[in-house]
């Protein structure tokens, strides 16, 4: 799936649709996976963003284009000229906001009604909150429509990789791909002048002093 | 959409009898394939698997939590949470730190350890630590500022510890190659730094032990 601004590449790749209510995570969801960062501050996406996502499997690199799509109805955009061409998709709602939970059937609906017969995820993010206003158990949609359903938090990164994984599995119809690692390449030697290093030294003595986000949750596994 | 399903919780009931853990997953949609059946769009062989780490002994091997310094933003951010390693190449010597995010095993870093190496503490958290690297993560060569945040002091000083030590006789082996001549005044700072550190040849001796996972109390014995 060739982009303007992104070149192809010589290993499988797959146009993602990801779609669901403003606020419900998508835009931090693929941030994760990108960068590891995890942004808590909104800002709606507007039209759509599209992201290139490798995963190193025991059957090679694969790559997802992740089509982040605006939530937001105002800042919609072409909407059904993302849908186009998509491989497979992301349906996210958040756990705790009943209302998006409730707007999934639509959201199916206009996916369906241009990407025919495509793999599906459904995700319910945000599960680390306490108070979810959407209980597991209420969530059937995905066994009425035949989606596949993850309950995930893009915060503390449960069963963050597993849409990917589930998506992979289907598009290939092969049920033991699972993620190996990544080729750790041996990195360049560099050597640094003394100029560098105390420039070095200055910025970390000013960043070390910047304190660390989420202090207080801890390293369980 | 009504917020009591009938059938979703008979659906339960009939599971609880068997596994109450198999009962919830299967309640969360967790592990059971509800999808649909669709048509496979490509079809992938297997390949051989290479991690990149084959010609390499682990010195170390802990779970941590990495961040990045962001400049623009003057903050530190989550860069991935996962295994961290420092990789003893078996023929040169050379020393990496490699670290790999949990379940996609993706790398969010990958730096030799040099002799400008240091580790500094972070102000904030006597479990973290700061340095600067050339980074080479994603393929090419950033200058980066992590910070990395372990699960106890004990696991952080080991770390911080090793690495130190690592760039200290690569800076001492640097100095020795550059002045053979005058080896008594880099000696002299040798001896005054190893004084902090006595138990760092014992650690050097058992490199592979120390990469099983993470029993802290082997090593953090400090000789006042």
């Amino acid at each position: 799936m060739a982009l303007p601004n992104q070149g192809t590449v010589d290993y499988p790749s797959f146009k993602l649709v990801i779609v669901g209510d403003g606020g419900t995570g998508k835009t931090t969801f693929v941030k994760r996976h990108l960068t590891g960062e995890f942004e808590k501050k909104y800002e709606p996406t507007i039209g759509v963003e599209v992201h290139p996502l490798d995963f190193t499997t025991n059957c090679g690199k694969i790559r997802f284009y992740c089509w982040d799509t605006a939530g937001q109805e105002k800042f919609g955009g072409l909407r059904d000229g993302y849908y186009i061409h998509g491989q497979c998709a992301i349906i996210m709602f958040d756990v705790t906001s009943r209302l998006t939970y409730k707007n999934v059937p639509t959201w199916h609906r206009d996916l369906c009604r241009v990407c025919e017969n495509i793999p599906i995820v459904l995700c319910g993010n945000k599960v680390d909150v306490k108070n979810r206003q959407v209980k597991a158990k209420q969530v059937t949609f995905h066994r009425k429509k035949n989606l596949q359903y993850y309950e995930i938090s893009a915060k503390s990164n449960y069963n963050f990789e597993k849409p990917f994984l589930y998506l992979a599995r289907k598009l290939a119809g092969d049920a033991n791909i699972h993620f190996v690692e990544a080729v750790a390449l041996k990195p360049p030697e560099i050597v640094l002048d003394l100029a560098m290093q105390q420039q070095h030294e200055a910025e970390l003595a000013a960043a070390a002093a910047q304190p660390l986000p989420d202090d207080d949750d801890d390293l369980v596994e | 959409m009504a917020d009591k399903q009938p059938v979703v919780e008979r659906h339960v009931a009939e599971e609880e009898g068997e596994d109450s853990a198999a009962a919830a997953s299967a309640a969360a949609g967790e592990e059971e394939d509800t999808g649909a059946q669709v048509a496979p769009i490509v079809r992938l062989e297997e390949v051989a698997v290479t991690t990149g780490e084959e010609d390499e002994d682990s010195l170390l091997d802990m779970k941590a939590k990495l961040y990045r310094f962001d400049k623009d933003g003057n903050q530190w951010k989550e860069r991935g949470t996962g295994t961290v390693k420092l990789l003893k190449h078996k023929e040169n010597g050379k020393v990496r730190l490699v670290m790999r995010q949990a379940k996609t095993l993706k790398i969010c870093a990958n730096h030799l350890v040099i002799s400008t190496t240091k580790m500094q503490e972070h102000a904030g958290s006597d479990k973290s630590c700061v340095w600067h690297a050339a980074d080479f993560a994603d393929g090419e060569v950033k200058d980066e500022m992590f910070a990395i945040r372990f699960g106890s002091v004990e696991n952080c000083k080991k770390f911080k510890d090793l690495v130190d030590e690592i760039a200290e006789s690569l800076a001492q082996k640097e100095g020795d190659e550059s002045e053979e001549g005058s080896a008594t005044a880099g000696l002299l700072e040798k001896l005054g730094v190893s004084e902090t550190k006595p138990q760092e040849s014992s650690a050097k001796e058992e490199p592979t032990d120390a990469g099983k996972e993470t029993e802290t109390t082997a090593v953090v014995t400090p000789a006042e």
